[in-house]
């Protein structure tokens, strides 16, 4: 009985893997088509007519910040200097514990403003509205802490007056273009493309200088080095393919761009979402295709917005752990949407994808170190398949690293330094062990925080911009 | 999103019989294709190398001859036998012309774009945009703009005929690149004529280029455009118009669709015929609030003590943000200001009052307000009981502001722009 069991087990297995494997090759040669495609499209684009253009709708740009005292200033010099016709940023001061409020009061000449604030979307109270006085587009809006981004860009989205809304994380880095970048899907069909979203890539390593990225450089560490190999796998091969069949359902948090009217139509952010980005995204299909309408989320992989990843293996786990709580908490609640018609190919592809794929991985992966022992404690474990499969996936994986790795090189090329593109192929070899067995057990932790509700916050320990250099 | 690497489920296969050559040779593969990636990546970069190190010496050494490949001296057969030598003396052409172009130094562009005619150049690029296809062509089309050739416009204009939407869309942004009317007119007999279906704001951007020495030229095509084209000229008309089209401005506001009464709006702001309080004031009461909206940005933008009744009016706009820009604009009027807040005081709504004072406050005029319409002395006492007032009322205007919202309903795609 349990020789069958184990035998099921593992055909299920074998067929859950190979099948996990061939998606990705998938993925990745249609990310590769989407990829060179839009490569030709920019080279019939003049982006400086469209910085000057008087037709450009204008942006408001959204920078929620909680304790950001360190990079505040910088971050939100660099979002002023961002290169669009039309601009307003609003930085979200969330019950920041430390003088955030404060810098940018001092920095930016603040003064309290009784501007009418409606507060359609849900938030925490407002504190209170200020205006720069030395800087016309600037709004800051205060607020008491709402536990969660979702709340502030809630608070922000209330606040905001332009048509499109530019949600970014205050502690991160848009190239100067960014804007420009990221509308032009938007800016080429309007009517249909209601969402972009931008690449996101590791901050940590480069350097910065004025809010503004002076040179791109490998991070020092290999946890962090480790990262910038997934962000490129994730965003250059996940998010390229998804969006090319208008199934992408992630616009990360720390840079997308949205028609407000619709944020505002869904209802905005989720307050208690984990993920936050995920959830919004997720409810925008929902409700787009209900209301049976022709659109696009678009992703655009030239636009960078360069963040800081966590450099420790505590706030790396739990950063994880929320994501994987983050990806339950909406997959649950929108379970109704799987195989159903209405919902397309989302429906259809998108979130069965998700669920098998995304979210059972770590269950399926610790099935199968379960399977492994317990053949071997059986006496029924095949030694020499056992070590071909194990090469096997050991080959299969790296080669879709260094695929992702490619099309870095192939497309935009941001690593300039021959030791830098040798180190990240390097990496690639060396990612499997202990990295994923770690990443096995912080899925698992992001399970089990689930299921026992705990949804707290907790903070990532971050270096701020001044120590971007350092790669630490 | 990550890869689902997985490896432990490598070792699932345990049992007898399992595909063991399959796995060893999916291996084989993989490892080639490992190789391959390899060799691709650093191949690729080995080449690039290569290629910029030779370029930026050839370009050393055409700058060194530069005089005399325009002056003719250095026979244009000398460097068009290298395609890279080509490829770097069009660029160089295309950058000298833009910057000529942007100084206003006519002459020179012209005798950069006579090289580019002389050295054969020019025809190459009308040859690959009318017999090539795809991204070539595409990219034909776009160089061929930036040459702003009088001769290449037929070219463009065929290609706008182009099945492929995507060579459509290049030979809007070539069109629009040479920033001639010819260009224009080319767009609008197919946008009007022939419903020309290309993305909306790329043609605008392309048209407004072009028609900025000759928006008249706009004209008779906007009296024969319905729809979406006629949405579309009128937009481009509002960046444009000048006073002597105020005929036309008329007929656009009163036009069944608010898209385009909106850009009447934009053009009475930007032409000021003298018809254009009249019509902003009429076009202030629209239905469609960003219609209104519209209409009062206008107003703002014209320096006449008449339009403060009128903005004040739309201070009680039902619409917020209508409201919020005729504050905005009211804020910044000045030496009036003090009659102004009187004024609205006077008509008794709250979101007048509270949008005003906010507008003032952002302009900095503050200050200035409470200096003229209280005594010196009791200038801080004065500041904090309106601002007390405001503060206190603030609540309730919440209140009822909640009430009198409407749900929040999604505005059918196409409308965000406006």
């Amino acid at each position: 009985m349990l020789h069958r069991f184990i035998s099921i087990s593992n055909i299920t297995l074998f067929v859950y893997y190979l099948a996990s494997n061939l998606i990705y090759l998938a993925l990745l040669i249609i990310a590769l088509f989407a990829s060179l495609r839009h490569r030709r499209r920019l080279a019939s684009i003049r982006l400086e007519r469209m910085r000057t253009s008087p037709l450009a709708p204008p942006i408001t740009v959204l920078a929620p910040a909680h304790n950001e005292e360190k990079s505040i200033i910088e971050s939100a010099r660099g979002l002023l200097a961002l290169d669009y016709p039309e601009l307003e940023l609003i930085i979200i001061n969330d019950g920041s514990a430390d003088r955030t409020l404060e810098v940018l009061r001092e920095h930016f000449q603040l003064r309290p403003a009784d501007v009418l604030y409606l507060p359609e979307l849900h938030s925490a109270p407002v504190r209170g509205v200020y205006m720069s006085q030395n800087e016309p587009r600037l709004l800051v809006v205060d607020k008491e802490p709402g536990g969660n981004k979702a709340d502030a860009v809630n608070a922000g989205l209330n606040a905001a007056t332009k048509p499109y809304v530019c949600v970014v994380d205050a502690d991160s880095i848009l190239e100067r273009d960014s804007l420009l970048r990221i509308m032009v899907p938007i800016l080429a069909d309007p009517r249909r493309v209601v969402a972009a979203g931008g690449i996101v890539r590791v901050l940590n390593g480069s350097r910065v200088r004025d809010g503004q990225l002076t040179e791109v450089r490998l991070p020092k560490g290999w946890l962090e080095v480790l990262q910038v190999i997934e962000y490129l796998r994730a965003f250059l091969i996940g998010r390229e393919a998804w969006a090319a069949g208008n199934m992408l359902n992630i616009i990360s948090g720390a840079f997308g761009i949205f028609r407000r009217d619709l944020v505002r139509a869904v209802g905005g952010y989720r307050t208690n979402a984990i993920g936050e980005d995920f959830d919004l995204v997720t409810r925008m299909h929902r409700y787009l295709l209900e209301q049976k309408m022709d659109y696009r989320i678009s992703f655009v992989p030239d636009p960078v917005c360069w963040t800081e990843v966590p450099s420790d293996l505590r706030s790396l786990a739990r950063q994880r752990a929320r994501w994987h709580k983050g990806l339950l908490d909406v997959l649950w609640p929108n379970r109704d949407m799987l195989f159903r018609r209405t919902y397309g190919r989302l429906g259809s592809i998108g979130l069965p994808y998700m669920w098998i794929f995304e979210l059972l991985a770590p269950v399926v992966e610790l099935v199968g170190y379960t399977t492994i022992i317990l053949a071997a404690v059986l006496g029924v474990l095949s030694r020499e398949f056992f070590i071909q499969f194990l090469i096997y996936g050991y080959a299969f994986g790296t080669m879709i690293s260094i695929g992702a790795v490619m099309q870095e090189e192939i497309t935009y090329k941001r690593y300039n330094d021959w030791r830098d593109v040798i180190r990240l192929v390097l990496y690639c070899f060396f990612e499997h062990f202990p990295y994923r067995q770690m990443y096995l057990v912080w899925r698992l932790q992001g399970f089990w925080q689930y299921f026992r509700k705990d949804f707290v916050w907790r903070p990532m320990k971050r270096i701020g911009f001044h120590g971007a250099d350092t790669g630490k | 999103m990550g890869c689902v690497s997985n490896l432990p489920l490598m070792a699932v296969l345990i049992s007898p019989g399992t595909p063991g050559r399959f796995v060893l040779q999916a291996i084989a593969v993989t490892f080639v294709g490992i190789a391959l990636l390899l060799l691709f990546i650093l191949g690729r970069r080995g080449l690039r190398r290569r290629y910029f190190h030779r370029r930026d010496l050839r370009v050393f050494a055409l700058r060194k001859d530069w005089e005399g490949i325009l002056s003719g001296s250095v026979p244009p057969e000398s460097w068009r036998r290298h395609s890279l030598d080509s490829e770097i003396v069009e660029e160089m052409l295309f950058e000298g012309m833009e910057a000529a172009h942007a100084a206003g130094q006519w002459e020179e562009a012209v005798r950069l774009l006579n090289v580019l005619r002389t050295s054969g150049l020019l025809s190459t690029r009308m040859h690959e945009a009318s017999e090539y296809g795809g991204w070539r062509k595409r990219r034909a089309l776009v160089a061929l703009g930036r040459t702003r050739a009088p001769e290449v416009v037929p070219v463009l204009a065929g290609a706008l005929e182009d099945e492929d939407p995507e060579t459509r869309v290049a030979a809007v942004r070539g069109l629009g690149g040479t920033g001639l009317a010819a260009a224009a007119t080319e767009m609008m007999d197919r946008v009007v004529g022939r419903g020309l279906s290309t993305p909306g704001l790329t043609l605008q951007n392309s048209l407004l280029h072009c028609c900025q020495g000759r928006p008249e030229i706009l004209q008779p095509y906007l009296r024969q455009a319905q729809g979406g084209a006629r949405e579309m000229l009128s937009r481009v008309l509002g960046e444009l118009a000048t006073p002597d089209m105020e005929e036309d401005i008329l007929l656009l506001a009163a036009d069944p669709l608010p898209e385009v009464r909106a850009s009447a709006a934009r053009a009475l702001g930007v032409a000021r015929p003298v018809a254009a309080l009249e019509l902003l004031g009429e076009l202030v009461k629209d239905k469609e609030w960003f219609v209104r909206l519209r209409a009062v940005v206008a107003l703002g933008s014209i320096e006449d003590a008449r339009v403060i009744p009128i903005l004040i009016e739309s201070l009680c706009d039902e619409n917020r943000y209508v409201r919020l820009r005729a504050a905005g604009a009211l804020a910044h009027m000045g030496p009036r200001l003090e009659q102004i807040v009187e004024k609205v005081i006077e008509t008794r709504d709250r979101f007048a009052l509270h949008a005003i004072i906010s507008e003032i406050e952002r302009a900095g005029g503050i200050a200035h307000l409470f200096g003229a319409i209280s005594d010196p002395n009791r200038r801080e006492e004065a500041t904090a009981t309106l601002m007390q007032a405001l503060k206190a009322g603030q609540e309730q205007m919440r209140t009822a502001a909640r009430g009198e919202l409407r749900p929040v309903t999604a505005l059918k795609p196409g409308k965000a722009g406006s």
